[in-house]
């Protein structure tokens, strides 16, 4: 042997000595899956794993989004299981509600408008105010008399509401209509002010917010011009709200009679869309001041979280409800459930395969969409260039900046991705888990485990954690039921089921200890 | 006379110890009023009142204060660990509850003395430390959040679990705690209480700036700012933040007993990441790594909490996170923070003021 490291065989044992620590976790997590399995019954196996697939999948959807943010921009969002539980109330709202959304959207696309002209709004920031600090108190005036003309506006519009406190105007009652299928739309509600006045009015409060918010930012740009495109957005914007609020009935009526399928598809449309704006809303106003101070980004992500669950208590109440099941995977009666994987497509709610029974939605329909999701974004990010530029920017942000890219540019778009992807999550998992305001906190403590076994900053990572985590939580659950055998208790182990995250976390934390950058992730240098 | 150093007599130094301990003295010399004023001022009742535990604004807001000082103490052992030493630990509201769950316990089902309580609490305290110190040398910054927030997060499940019902009162709480001693009973002696807890505070809390001006602080503020550089020196930063941790658990789980003895139910919401954040949210309002901020964050929380409450009902929850969210984007040196970053621009001004006058 003239040199060693030419040696395929010593090369081999190198190798397999720098992963020994990967080898050992992957044989305890190995061991331990088999050691649960062995307690489930045998006619349990298919359906266990299937509905443990389809927990990993809802978990994968946020994981995904938060693994994306960390690895790029190093900000551990706490706010993700939030807006995961947006996307769920947003598509409840959508798929149940639609009168409510068109009656919101008029005002929100009047008030966006003004924002398209930011030319226009700079350089009249740049005329105000000479010093740092009149500019700072002329800009929160601005922004302050901005939001109360809006909240006084906005309220003038016709709103129809529902009311958590009164049962037949409650989203319980909703769900249960819309199961029955009596639902209808919701009486029009007429303007506050007179139609034009309101908008006008609406106009302004958006003006004063969008000069508010550029005299408030500390670059003064004189040179930009509004430009035709400019005006060809805001002109869209505001025909776009008029159009709306003229054919708002005839909508409604289509939309109600629309099967459920179809309202399904919209929601999950609405609320990826929803969540998205929402994401990038949050990181240019919020979290993008703070790229110089770490800590202050974790926090504010923490207090973003909790305001969001507030809104939504405010706004859909305290109550948890449910979401019915689209039609499509609803179906009862004869020829139902169906056998096999050609059940799949018979509109049955349940099929039959290898001896269990399964849920078409539960462990077909998002076991797909989770398939669909990885497969999408894994070509996203090998394939096309913003992949590629991700990719290079979870390695090294300042060389790909120094290399011309606008980084900020893709750090928004990919915070708008990654809520995207959770609120795509919550619109899936509403109709099998119900709505509530706990549900964000549940699965971003899944997702933070997930990511933390697979690796933070892996994408492939996240989905192998996401898939073992929701594995262990169904099968402990399965096997909790017949009785854990522990050595020194007499009897076996019943643990009640909301002890099972804790074997998630305990995973986690074994495995975090054995190898401190997860399975697929890189050790930090 | 005795003379303790070279050319300072015992005296002298007493003299200065006062004089550079006066502003703690003042404050805690008018808490210690504040009853009785309340008392005259508010209730119209005599100063005997106070002495009686009568019903009033006197024995609300002693009870109230007494809140305030558990916040601070809790927030204070925070700070030593964030602030001080520069750990991020999601789990720190498990300090809190181990205190609270296991005094709680060993009063109720052990049926224990209350100073053998304490000093399964203090042993179990130290051991939870010990616990959180095995993972300190293999992860560092957000895999330590991560693990922290882990072991909290399970020891928060398995408290509200009903298999622990009968120990630890499952979503309900611990309740029917019997009182440990007669003076340490909030609500039949509140204002021995209060001056217990009052002193309690004022002990931790010149502790507290003794470490933190010790070398022990001053390895620990090194760890905060630059870990390798202090591993470089010499330092074996384990064992520092291990000490840190040590200290920040035995004053977390004193906070916890003291919140057990006040409070009539313990609620598992104590170990929730909910209440991490509140210790969070209380030294960012005092100001991070600034010690009194705690005190000062956690009387400035408690009454906004307190007052928002009153004022706006449900909708509280929705203004304190908006405050939150202002906090750290325009006041992230907190209100001790700022004030000693400005308090020479505010003295220099205020020089300026004088000389204008005497012109």
């Amino acid at each position: 042997m003239t040199t060693a490291t030419s040696s395929p065989a010593r090369r081999r044992s190198d190798w397999f000595k720098e992963n020994r620590n990967r080898f050992t976790t992957l044989a305890i997590l190995v061991f331990l899956l088999l050691a649960a399995m062995s307690g489930v019954e045998r006619d349990d196996w298919f359906s266990t794993i299937m509905q443990g697939l389809s927990v990993g999948a809802i978990t994968f959807l946020v994981a995904s989004g938060l693994s994306l943010i960390f690895g790029l921009m190093d900000v551990l969002n706490l706010a993700h299981g939030e807006l995961f539980m947006l996307g769920a109330y947003v598509g409840w709202t959508v798929y149940t509600r639609f009168d409510t959304v068109v009656d919101i959207l008029v005002p929100l696309l009047i008030l966006s408008a003004p924002f398209t002209l930011l030319p226009l709004w700079r350089r009249l920031a740049a005329a105000i105010g000479s010093t740092p600090l009149g500019r700072r108190w002329a800009g929160l005036g601005l922004l302050a008399a901005g939001a109360t003309t809006t909240f006084v506006s906005v309220t003038r519009f016709p709103l129809v509401i529902w009311d958590p406190g009164n049962f037949a105007m409650s989203p319980s009652n909703f769900s249960v209509q819309i199961d029955l299928g009596t639902l209808a739309p919701l009486p029009p509600d007429t303007f506050g002010w007179p139609a034009v006045i309101a908008i006008l009015a609406t106009l302004l409060g958006g003006s004063l917010l969008a000069l508010g918010f550029n005299v408030l930012r500390s670059q003064i740009d004189e040179r930009t011009v509004v430009t035709r495109k400019h005006l060809l957005g805001f002109g869209v914007l505001i025909v776009t709200a008029i159009v709306l609020l003229a054919v708002k009935e005839p909508l409604n009526e289509w939309v109600f009679g629309l099967s459920t399928t179809w309202r399904f598809f919209l929601a999950m449309v609405v609320s990826v869309a929803v969540g998205s704006a929402a994401g990038a809303l949050i990181e240019v106003a919020l979290i993008r001041p703070l790229y110089d101070r770490p800590i202050y980004q974790l926090m504010m992500t923490l207090g973003v979280g909790f305001i969001l669950i507030e809104l939504v208590r405010e706004v859909w109440g305290r109550p948890e409800f449910t979401m019915s099941r689209p039609a499509a995977f609803n179906g009862t009666g004869p020829g139902c459930p169906g056998e096999g994987l050609g059940g799949f497509f018979s509109g049955c709610s349940t099929l039959e395969a290898f001896g269990s029974r399964l849920r078409v939605y539960n462990e077909g329909f998002v076991i797909l969409a989770g398939i669909v999701v990885l497969i999408g974004v894994t070509l996203l990010l090998k394939r096309t260039r913003i992949g590629m530029i991700i990719r290079a920017g979870v390695q090294d942000p300042e060389m790909v900046e120094a290399l011309g890219i606008n980084v900020r540019r893709v750090f928004t778009m990919v915070f708008a991705l990654g809520s995207g992807l959770a609120a795509f999550g919550g619109v899936l998992a509403a109709p099998s888990i119900g709505l509530g305001t706990g549900m964000g906190a549940v699965f971003l403590l899944s997702a933070i485990v997930a990511l933390a076994i697979g690796g933070l900053t892996s994408f492939p990572g996240a989905a192998a954690g996401a898939v073992l985590v929701g594995l262990l939580q169904q099968i402990i659950i399965r096997y909790g039921q017949s009785g854990i055998n522990l050595p020194f208790l007499d009897e076996p182990f019943k643990p009640s089921p909301t002890l099972v995250p804790a074997a998630a976390i305990l995973l986690m934390i074994v495995v975090l200890l054995v190898l401190p950058a997860g399975l697929f992730g890189r050790s930090e240098r | 006379m005795t003379t303790v150093r070279d050319g300072t007599t015992l005296q002298s130094s007493v003299r200065r110890w006062l004089h550079h301990r006066r502003g703690l003295l003042i404050a805690t010399g008018l808490m210690v009023l504040f009853p009785f004023v309340v008392s005259l001022v508010v209730d119209g009742q005599g100063i005997s009142a106070v002495f009686a535990n009568d019903e009033g604004n006197a024995r609300f807001l002693q009870g109230l204060a007494i809140e305030i000082f558990i916040l601070a103490l809790y927030a204070l052992s925070y700070d030593l660990i964030l602030g001080v030493t520069g750990l991020l630990s999601f789990g720190h509201a498990m300090f809190f509850a181990v205190g609270a769950y296991t005094f709680g316990i060993m009063l109720k089902t052990a049926e224990l003395a209350w100073p053998t309580a304490l000093l399964v609490v203090l042993a179990v305290a130290i051991l939870q430390a010990l616990l959180f110190g095995v993972v300190l040398p293999r992860v560092k910054g957000i895999a330590f959040a991560l693990i922290t927030l882990g072991i909290a997060s399970m020891f928060w499940i398995v408290i509200q679990s009903s298999d622990l019902s009968d120990y630890a009162g499952a979503e309900i709480g611990l309740q029917g705690i019997p009182a440990p001693a007669r003076f340490l009973d909030s609500t039949n002696e509140r204002f021995v209480f209060y001056l217990i807890t009052l002193a309690i505070l004022v002990m931790v809390y010149m502790l507290y700036t003794r470490i933190a001006d010790s070398p022990l602080g001053k390895v620990a503020n090194a760890i905060r700012d630059n870990e390798d550089r202090a591993l470089m020196l010499g330092f074996n930063t384990f064992w520092f933040k291990l000490v840190v941790l040590v200290i920040a658990s035995i004053t977390a789980a004193l906070a916890g007993t003291i919140h057990t003895i006040h409070q009539p139910i313990v609620t598992p919401n104590v170990a929730s990441l909910g209440y991490t954040v509140t210790a969070l949210l209380v030294i960012l309002i005092g100001g991070v790594g600034t010690i009194s901020g705690a005190i000062v964050g956690a009387a400035v929380f408690r009454l906004l909490q307190y007052y928002l409450d009153r004022w706006f009902g449900g909708s509280s929850d929705l203004l304190i996170g908006a405050a939150y969210v202002l906090l750290v984007l325009y006041l992230p040196y907190g209100i001790v923070g700022t004030w000693r970053v400005k308090r020479l621009q505010i003295a220099d001004g205020r020089k300026r003021l004088a000389a204008l006058f005497r012109s």
